[in-house]
């Protein structure tokens, strides 16, 4: 008897745990009543600064919704995502997330984010996203994220170290060449403890703006690459033939002073990379955004769209979520309220939402980085298709042969066959 | 030990037929009180097999541990390591295929395997040769060596801590302390910590500087050697150094053979000091890409948990196989004082 009522129990737990598992709404709910009491969970990453944000955007946020209690946590960048992991493995994601886009497919394919159409217009407005905007964070037809911020890839130089070298500074969208040219002048007027900029072929993005520029994209939608050995053998041997000059620093250096960067060491003068880096390069340097300029990278080919906006963090619902009307309040108060663009300013990226962007006081950093995007609007294209699964590994092998390469531990020919195959087995599972 | 409550004189229905056997003879006819191995009644059995239960009642928590928290996931990543895994997904069998892929197409893990090869071979006989030297020494010392053995123990108990690895990046780059250092004697290295050449050599400094742990177990094995063999090879016309390698090292050798074992295994597991020191990367050029770096980084940052749970069973094996080697060779070079050999 005893044993029976445990194989009852048991089998009932069961079928619960399988009805819960079967009874994803299908969008929101007629009967949502927006004044009930519930509680969500909201996980980001950042540091204490931006933890701060939240805490005073949450406050404004419950002055509009005093019965949605918001538990935040956060974490560093990493762990943020190993701690992901483990719940997406259990189905218990958070409710409310701030979202990578490297991660976007993989958490896409795998259902466990909500499908946001349905709730898109009547609790999460549109009108601040345009659309190109709103189409950043579909996968597969599906929306399951909407971008907070956009950036763009750029150079950064720095005008206060090339001043006291006496270098004009660089004019931006030059041709690779003659960036290097610049480069070395710089390094032979810094007389050995300054260089003009770091090795450009030891990033990803700056192989994806030159095949961007002859048409193709790293990854096609179906996440086949659109190189060749023989681009990257090409676009490598190009890099050794650079850093044979010395007009780039040297691998060693770079790699005593990370986790900053040479040019946030205030080794080298110039830097491509994401826009919205300013911020952490004043920090590292010391020194405020007047020293600071932001131009348009090399071009490979004169008139190429090879730029793009991505977008440097989004905001997705977890498809496990008991609450989807109320997450989705929060994410539109995140996204697009005039006072969390307040709070926020452009601590997570240029607003990609125009209402959120109202409430923005820029800083000189960000009227900067807002007179960059709008000077490269020729060159700014289609966005790429969303990041295959595993990009994020992809993107950190380029950089570590990019690194052997400048230390000269492994030949071009080598890098290329060992990039080519470390691609092959993520892309093969 | 079980004790027997059999009444004196009373033979239960077992020994009864048996008293051929002496000790039972012994036990009834003389009307002696038993002994106390003897189990011979039912209320014996029952309270053994109490006594049972109530030990491993009380073994329960390690049990569960053990295997909930060690036998368990021991299984399970072997199972892993057989099959394609990225958590998401349910894991595919693949037989081999992780195998085959780490010993025939993936050079980062033969460098990888080369440099941690490399770091445990010249590492831990350095970090002993070093232990014991200082433990001769302060053996010799009479006054203070309170206090030297504290400060030379204290490395030993923060080496190993985060604060220390980012001490010595900081030490070892490019003008830090150490470069200015040797510049004083006109030694030109510049920064170690960008080095391909020189990051293993600043790794092993790092673990040899924490010699205080086998210095410790060396000091109590040579306070166990007697004075009165030294005095003998004295009288035999032994010098410091024949005293050292006829006297000192054989008796001493269990202690050596200890601290290999310990130390080899130990520095086999080094992961925090080489993941803080090259930020998680393993550079330069993967000279500090640890084989438990590198499982790491294939597991929690790429995901594929099979490949990673396929390098941890490489190494369990590996180092499986250095212990046996270690045991089998103990044989020939290790006395134990009182072993009749």
């Amino acid at each position: 008897m005893k044993r029976f009522r445990i194989a009852v129990a048991v089998a009932a737990s069961a079928a619960l745990l399988l009805a819960g598992c079967s009874s994803d709404p299908e969008g929101p709910r007629a009967d949502f009543d927006p004044n009930a009491a519930v509680t969500l969970d909201l996980a980001f990453w950042g540091n204490d600064t931006r933890a701060g944000f939240y805490k005073n955007a949450i406050a404004k946020f419950n002055e509009k919704y005093p019965n949605i209690t918001v538990n935040s946590t956060f974490l560093g960048f990493p762990e943020f995502w190993e701690k992901r992991q483990i719940e997406a493995a259990g189905r218990d994601l958070p409710d409310v997330m701030q979202f990578d886009y490297a991660y976007l497919r993989q958490y896409s394919q795998n259902k466990l984010l909500l499908d946001l159409k349905p709730y898109l217009g009547k609790y999460i407005k549109t009108d601040g996203f345009t659309e190109s905007t709103l189409g950043i964070g579909v996968v597969n037809g599906v929306t399951t994220a909407l971008p907070i911020g956009t950036n763009a890839w750029a150079m950064f130089t720095n005008t206060a170290l090339l001043s006291k070298a006496g270098v004009a500074a660089y004019a931006g969208g030059t041709s690779w060449d003659e960036y290097a040219t610049w480069m070395d002048s710089v390094k032979k007027a810094g007389g050995g403890s300054v260089w003009g900029g770091s090795d450009p072929t030891g990033r990803i993005q700056n192989f994806e703006i030159t095949l961007r520029a002859g048409g193709k994209n790293l990854f096609n939608d179906a996440g086949e690459p659109q190189f060749t050995k023989a681009d990257l053998t090409d676009f490598w041997n190009r890099g050794a033939h650079v850093r044979g000059t010395g007009a780039t620093i040297p691998t060693k250096r770079l790699l005593e002073v990370a986790p900053k960067s040479g040019f946030g060491a205030g080794l080298t003068t110039s830097e491509l990379t994401w826009d919205n880096f300013g911020a952490g390069y004043a920090g590292d340097l010391g020194i405020d955004a007047s020293g600071l300029a932001i131009t348009a990278p090399p071009a490979t080919t004169a008139g190429a769209k090879d730029l793009y906006l991505k977008p440097s963090m989004l905001h997705a619902i977890s498809a496990n979520t008991e609450h989807p009307e109320a997450s989705a309040l929060l994410v539109d108060f995140l996204l697009n309220s005039k006072e969390a663009g307040t709070v926020f300013g452009t601590n997570r990226g240029l607003p990609a939402s125009s209402t959120h962007l109202a409430g923005v006081q820029l800083d000189p950093l960000s009227q900067k980085i807002l007179d960059y995007e709008s000077s490269i609007k020729d060159r700014l294209g289609q966005a790429p298709p969303v990041p295959v699964v595993g990009y994020g590994s992809i993107e950190e092998k380029f950089r570590q042969l990019g690194e052997e390469l400048g230390l000269g531990t492994v030949t071009v020919a080598q890098a290329v066959d060992q990039f080519f195959s470390e691609m092959e087995t993520i892309l093969k599972k | 030990m079980v004790t027997a409550p059999t009444p004196a004189g009373t033979p239960t229905a077992r020994d009864s037929g048996r008293t051929a056997d002496p000790r039972a003879a012994g036990a009834s006819g003389a009307g002696r009180a038993p002994e106390p191995r003897r189990r011979t009644s039912r209320g014996a059995a029952a309270t053994a097999r109490r006594e049972t239960v109530a030990g491993y009642g009380f073994l329960v928590p390690w049990l569960v541990g053990f295997f909930g928290l060690t036998l368990g996931p021991m299984v399970v990543s072997l199972y892993l390591a057989f099959t394609r895994y990225d958590i998401f997904t349910a894991p595919e069998w693949i037989g081999l295929g992780n195998f085959t892929r780490l010993f025939t197409d993936d050079p980062v893990f033969l460098r990888s395997a080369k440099v941690t090869l490399e770091y445990v071979l010249i590492g831990t006989p350095v970090k002993l040769a070093a232990a014991l030297a200082i433990a001769l020494l302060l053996n010799a010392v009479t006054r203070g060596s309170g206090f030297f053995r504290s400060a030379f123990y204290a490395p030993s108990l923060i080496g190993a801590s985060v604060s220390v690895a980012i001490v010595w990046r900081a030490m070892f780059a490019g003008n830090g302390p150490v470069d200015s250092s040797l510049q004083l004697f006109g030694i030109e290295l510049g920064g170690w910590v960008g080095d391909v050449d020189l990051a293993i050599p600043m790794m092993i400094i790092l673990v040899v500087w924490q010699f205080g742990a086998p210095m410790v177990i060396f000091l109590a094995g040579l306070k166990q050697v007697p004075t009165e063999l030294y005095e003998a090879a004295e009288v035999d016309g032994a010098g410091p150094v024949h005293k050292f390698w006829k006297v000192t090292v054989p008796m001493l050798s269990p202690v050596i053979f200890f601290n290999l074992l310990l130390e080899t295994i130990h520095a086999f597991q080094v992961f925090g000091s080489a993941f803080i020191i090259s930020n998680g990367s393993g550079a330069p050029g993967g000279q500090l890409n640890f084989i438990t770096l590198y499982m790491y980084k294939r597991g929690f940052a790429d995901m594929q948990m099979g490949y990673a749970a396929a390098i941890a069973w490489v190494v369990l094996v590996v180092v499986a196989v250095i212990a046996l080697v270690m045991f089998r060779s103990a044989r020939s070079w290790v006395y134990y004082a009182g072993d009749n050999r």
